[in-house]
């Protein structure tokens, strides 16, 4: 790694910049177009969340005090967890543990800096850690691992056996930190009675492991309040998410990143209900008019990513969906499958539900929800059985009038590279054009955004779907 | 002797193989060492642990499995694919890891494909990561429903006697490899790294009584040796180094001739197909079912039982010092992220301890890439010749 | 007389050194052919020729890189890791870190003060990152390979390349001429990219002053600037003899000591 890169930490540096972002939006207009000429190297990714009004702006202001949180942790008193994408924060808030989740801060590095988080990625390899494992974890990894960040007190992830190199990262972490280390494993099916059985248990033996570092016990009405909290999100996020069967989707392109991204972040605190409530409002007021959240208004294509997103520079992905009127109906990363969720029709086998009725009904209410991550649900047994990736998959494009279906992940992803051919197969079978990204998403270096954009462009348009 | 065991470790198939087809009796292939093969020979089937070795080509492997993806699940696709498996009348596919567990999918749409390459039986044995008292639940769970289904499907009852005599004859077998664990391990070795390793995969393929037998004899016709008295510091008498290797799964046996003619002794390995804790016995005493569960559940060997580098690291140590290994090669296939990143946690920490460690990454399936291979490994053996004045460097 | 030679025989050039008594009486170097055997004749005779001398004045000779098993006339072989180490320590006698940027492969290797090699780590079983990978983007870019390095310094907007994949990287460098970037941009930016492949791998083996650079890739400057920033460190120039055959004295080196008893 450059001595440079060595001068500012990596969450410091992160909190400044969004802490900086949040604000820009606070003044007129006006001021907000003078300004940007002097933040040439996040101007993309200012302007266009500005542009989104309330929301966009919100959205900067939480995630901003999310990375305050990592940064001041220790002044609080707080330990810091280690923790995945996959893994919902709930438990950790409801304990008031602060989590650093390496793919979400990977992600703010490579929509915002031209860099992006590849310095990071690359100390990882020099430390050891092969540079075929997943970039996801490999750039906030890397930070961490290099000291440029504040102590992480733990680690805590659900991933094996789901995602070996996501789990991977962690276990390496774990040993070069010298840290604590839980690990919820989830079996290949999804409920079986043994199954749900197993995940109670193993959720319990997570809370006992949480209260021996935090050396305190868990709070009972705070695990209610925030459980609470949870469903009241959800319910927001089922509302849109029904919604956005409408045609045209009344659903601005990004607002797919704003959901999953603030679930990832903070759910179950206010901060993230706040912003769900004023994107509802733009999507209702959409709605009511018939208009497409694209905007130049029209909707000439849905497209749904059937795993993750790409996270190039200034979230040009979403730039190249809303330039050319395709409205991005979600990814594998989009929906929680709450009971409740219009969508869960046909898949009630998934679904999970929030009961605050005690402490069993709350414990195995958080241990739902977190077995039903992204991934985690869907990609943790063979992908042709019931409830899993095909089917899931399948569901969701009908149920969202999908007409083309996209792959794109990372170079790292062993578990997604080892079925995808078998699964675009039957995608294609059922009738959905289909295609694979071969780049990587956190790391353009693997393959440049004009690249992966010019295939894209070439799929829409081989398969005349514009 | 050694011949039978070189017979069985060089080919797909051995004459023991063909004898026990000939006899018209059943042979399920498994995937991984945390499958108790003891429950196959229980019920009177042989168990066979799946190979890629010999693998020519990769078309069906690259048909189904996506690029970035580890040769070793693709080179046994690619077989399964060409009908070399043909005499398997079962396969169990367990989650070793993310690209082993895919083996299930990919071989499952490969028989649609390719008429008569899966076999009849075809189960998928879900092994947990961890050894917390639910996981070993779960894994005798898993293990009560293997044995349900191969009752099913083969009309058979896997009694517990049986069970209990499968797992005795298996517990002798690994009393005899570590006869040989030791030979190797001596100061003038009796074993040549590369025909411990070969009998060690023998016995993933050949039946276990026919195997324990040729060893007793092999090791009854070996010379014998002192015992040596000192534990470390030995030196061989040939000046070849004593290398240790470990890392991702292999079962070419030319990947040790390759290293030991480059002019060294592999004294111990610690790699899956080889002698890696044939010491520990399944438990006499106990249930036969808990006593297989907590066998190959809590040898925490393979870096995909997460965060417990500790234990592996302990175990290499203990190798290093029984055998007076001199310098490890850890070796990892390309995207084989578990055991390259402890790979490199290995050669920190071992490095730390004055012990010369080399990390390679290599590609399953036949060695092409010898010559590169060579290079490095010659390069790491005179490295070892000279006595360095100082380690320096900030990692 | 103890004439002594050295003979690396590499994937993309053949170089051959002779010295007496500690000093080079002459080099050569080839671009390798078909065979090793082929190629280490080849280059030998033209570093004999030139100094005057036959196959029958060399005392010892020593054999090294890819092909060094198969040379016949080596009294001996030894692996190119140590050659490279042996021969930048000569070429400056400060070394500690060498990164060795050759045809096929790009090392870092790390010495301890008496020149002994520590550690040393190589890329594994992809091109770029190689002297293969400049050479293919000079000809896509369709000037001289020795013109590469000095497009570094000309260029103001430097390209991002991929890093990992010269399959890729060809691919993006096409799409980049296409599109009308500056032959030195992108030219630039090749460099940076091979510079930070090697980065990598000097920081794995821990660098230690005085860090030096040998093979062909080594008189790239443009490559070389670029590795300074990323390691922070400067990179010593070494004008004793050209850090391509470093390799070749390394094993004259290695040839004199074996005559002289030593080592």
């Amino acid at each position: 790694m450059r001595p440079e890169v060595y001068e500012y930490n990596f969450d410091w540096m992160l909190w400044r910049t969004l802490e900086a972002a949040s604000k820009v939006g606070d003044g007129f207009d006006k001021e907000f177009k003078q300004m940007l000429p002097y933040i040439p190297y996040f101007s993309g990714i200012v302007e266009p969340f500005i542009n989104l009004g309330d929301p966009g702006s919100a959205f900067f202001k939480m995630i901003s005090e999310y990375l305050k949180n990592i940064v001041t942790a220790h002044e609080q008193g707080k330990k810091i967890v280690m923790t995945t994408f996959c893994f919902s924060p709930t438990i950790f808030y409801a304990m008031d543990i602060v989590p650093v989740t390496l793919e979400a801060l990977t992600v703010l590095a490579s929509v915002m800096w031209k860099r992006g988080a590849t310095e990071y990625m690359d100390f990882c390899v020099e430390l050891g850690f092969t540079e075929t494992s997943c970039s996801s974890q490999r750039g906030c990894l890397g930070a961490y691992l290099a000291g440029m960040g504040e102590e992480i007190d733990m680690l805590v992830i659900n991933t094996a056996g789901i995602c070996d190199t996501n789990a991977n990262a962690f276990s390496f972490a774990k040993t070069f930190l010298d840290k604590p280390f839980y690990s919820l494993n989830y079996p290949a099916s999804l409920n079986d009675p043994e199954v749900n059985q197993y995940h109670r248990d193993d959720f319990k033996a997570l809370i006992k492991f949480l209260e021996e570092q935090t050396g305190k016990k868990l709070d009972h009405d705070r695990l209610g309040k925030v459980l609470d909290e949870v469903a009241k999100q959800e319910a927001i996020v089922g509302e849109m998410e029904e919604l956005q069967r409408l045609v045209p989707s009344p659903l601005p392109v990004t607002y797919n990143f704003l959901i999953y991204g603030g679930r990832f972040f903070f759910a179950g605190m206010p901060e993230y209900t706040v912003i769900l409530e004023k994107m509802a409002t733009v999507v209702r007021k959409n709605a009511t008019q018939g208009r497409s959240g694209i905007s130049s208004g029209r909707e000439k294509l849905r497209a749904f990513m059937f795993y993750i997103d790409h996270y190039a520079l200034n979230l040009n992905l979403w730039n190249w969906f809303d330039k050319r009127e395709i409205n991005h109906i979600g990814s594998i990363l989009s929906r929680s499958f709450k009971d409740d969720s219009p969508y869960i029709k046909g898949m009630e086998d998934v679904a999970y539900n929030i009961d605050s009725t005690n402490l069993d009904t709350m414990i195995d209410s958080i241990a739902m929800i977190n077995s039903r991550m992204p991934m985690v649900r869907s990609i943790r047994g063979p992908y042709d059985r019931p409830n899993m990736w095909l089917e899931e998959s399948l569901a969701l494009a009908k149920m969202y009038k999908a007409d083309c279906l996209i792959y794109n992940g990372t170079p790292g992803c062993r578990n997604t590279w080892s079925n995808i051919k078998l699964i675009a197969r039957d995608l294609e079978k059922a009738g959905y054009p289909t295609h694979i990204m071969y780049g990587d998403a956190f790391d353009d270096r693997v393959e440049s955004w004009e690249a992966t954009a010019a295939r894209l462009d070439e799929f829409i348009n081989v398969r005349g779907l514009l | 002797m050694m011949e039978i065991f070189q017979e069985a470790a060089s080919g797909i198939t051995n004459r023991y193989i063909t004898d026990w087809v000939n006899s018209g009796k059943k042979i399920v292939g498994y995937t991984c060492s945390f499958m108790p093969p003891e429950i196959f020979h229980a019920a009177g089937i042989l168990p066979y642990r799946i190979r890629g070795i010999n693998t020519e080509s990769m078309e069906i492997g690259d048909t189904y499995y996506g690029p970035y993806v580890c040769t070793f699940p693709k080179c046994l696709l690619q077989l399964a694919g060409e009908g070399k498996f043909n005499f398997l009348s079962g396969a169990v596919i367990s989650t070793g890891c993310d690209a082993m567990r895919r083996l299930d999918e990919c071989w499952r749409k490969t028989g649609e494909d390719y008429h008569g390459s899966i076999p009849g039986f075809f189960h998928y044995f879900d092994v947990p990561h961890k050894t917390d008292p639910h996981a070993m639940k779960w894994f005798e769970n898993e293990i009560r429903k293997l044995i349900l289904n191969v009752e099913k499907y083969y009309n058979v009852k896997i009694k517990e006697d049986s069970l209990r005599e499968s797992i005795s004859l298996y517990n002798h077998g690994r009393t005899l490899l570590w006869e040989v664990e030791k030979l190797r391990a001596h100061e003038n070795p009796g074993v040549s790294g590369t025909d411990a390793f070969s009998i060690a995969v023998s016995g993933t393929v050949m039946p276990r009584e026919a195997f324990n037998e040729q060893l007793e004899q092999l090791l009854a016709d070996l010379p014998k040796q002192k015992s040596s008295s000192k534990k470390s510091g030995k030196q061989n008498k040939n000046g070849n180094k004593r290398i240790m290797v470990a890392g991702s799964i292999n079962d070419d046996i030319e990947l040790f001739r390759l290293i030991e003619n480059a002019g060294s002794n592999v004294v111990a390995d610690n790699i899956c197909f080889g002698i890696r804790s044939e010491a520990d016995q399944v438990n006499m005493e106990d249930d036969p079912i808990s006593a297989l569960t907590k066998h190959y559940l809590s040898n925490s060997v393979c870096p995909r039982m997460f965060g417990a580098y500790k234990q592996r690291f302990d175990l290499l140590q203990t190798k290093i010092e029984r055998a007076g290994v001199e310098g490890i090669i850890l070796q990892n296939i390309r995207f084989c992220d578990l055991h390259g990143s402890e790979n490199g946690l290995f050669e920190r920490d071992f490095e730390k301890l004055g012990i010369p460690c080399l990390r390679l990454e290599r590609e399953y399936g036949p060695l092409t890439e010898t010559g590169r291979m060579k290079m490095r490994i010659e390069a790491f053996l005179e490295r070892m010749e000279v006595k360095q004045t100082d380690s320096g460097g900030k990692s | 007389m103890s004439i002594v030679a050295g003979c690396d025989v590499g994937s993309l050039t053949a170089k051959a050194v002779i010295m007496e008594k500690g000093r080079i009486i002459s080099s050569a170097l080839l671009r390798s052919k078909t065979n090793p055997q082929l190629s280490a004749e080849a280059v030998m005779q033209e570093a004999l020729s030139k100094a005057g001398l036959s196959m029958d004045d060399i005392r010892y000779c020593i054999g090294t890189g890819y092909g060094r098993k198969n040379i016949s006339f080596v009294d001996k072989d030894i692996s190119e890791i140590a050659c490279h180490g042996r021969g930048a320590r000569w070429l400056n006698p400060g070394a500690r870190t060498i990164i060795d940027i050759g045809g096929q492969d790009c090392k870092a290797v790390r010495l301890d003060k008496d020149g002994n090699v520590v550690k040393f780590v190589a890329n594994d079983k992809c091109a770029s990152g190689t002297g293969r990978f400049l050479e293919v983007m000079a000809r896509l870019l369709d000037i001289p390979i020795e013109e590469m390095g000095s497009l570094s310094s000309k260029s103001t907007a430097p390209i991002t390349l991929s890093s990992t994949c010269t399959v890729w990287a060809q691919a993006d460098i096409v799409k980049y001429i296409n599109s009308g970037h500056k032959i030195e941009d992108i030219g630039a930016g090749v460099n940076s990219a091979m510079a930070k492949r090697a980065a990598i791998l000097a920081n794995s083996v821990g660098i230690e002053q005085d860090v030096c650079m040998t093979g062909g890739v080594a008189k790239n400057e443009g490559v070389v600037q670029d590795l300074e920033k990323l390691l922070g460190k400067n990179i010593k120039k070494m004008r004793k003899a050209d850090p391509q055959i470093a390799g070749a004295i390394g094993a004259a080196i290695f040839a004199m000591e074996s005559l002289n008893g030593r080592s």
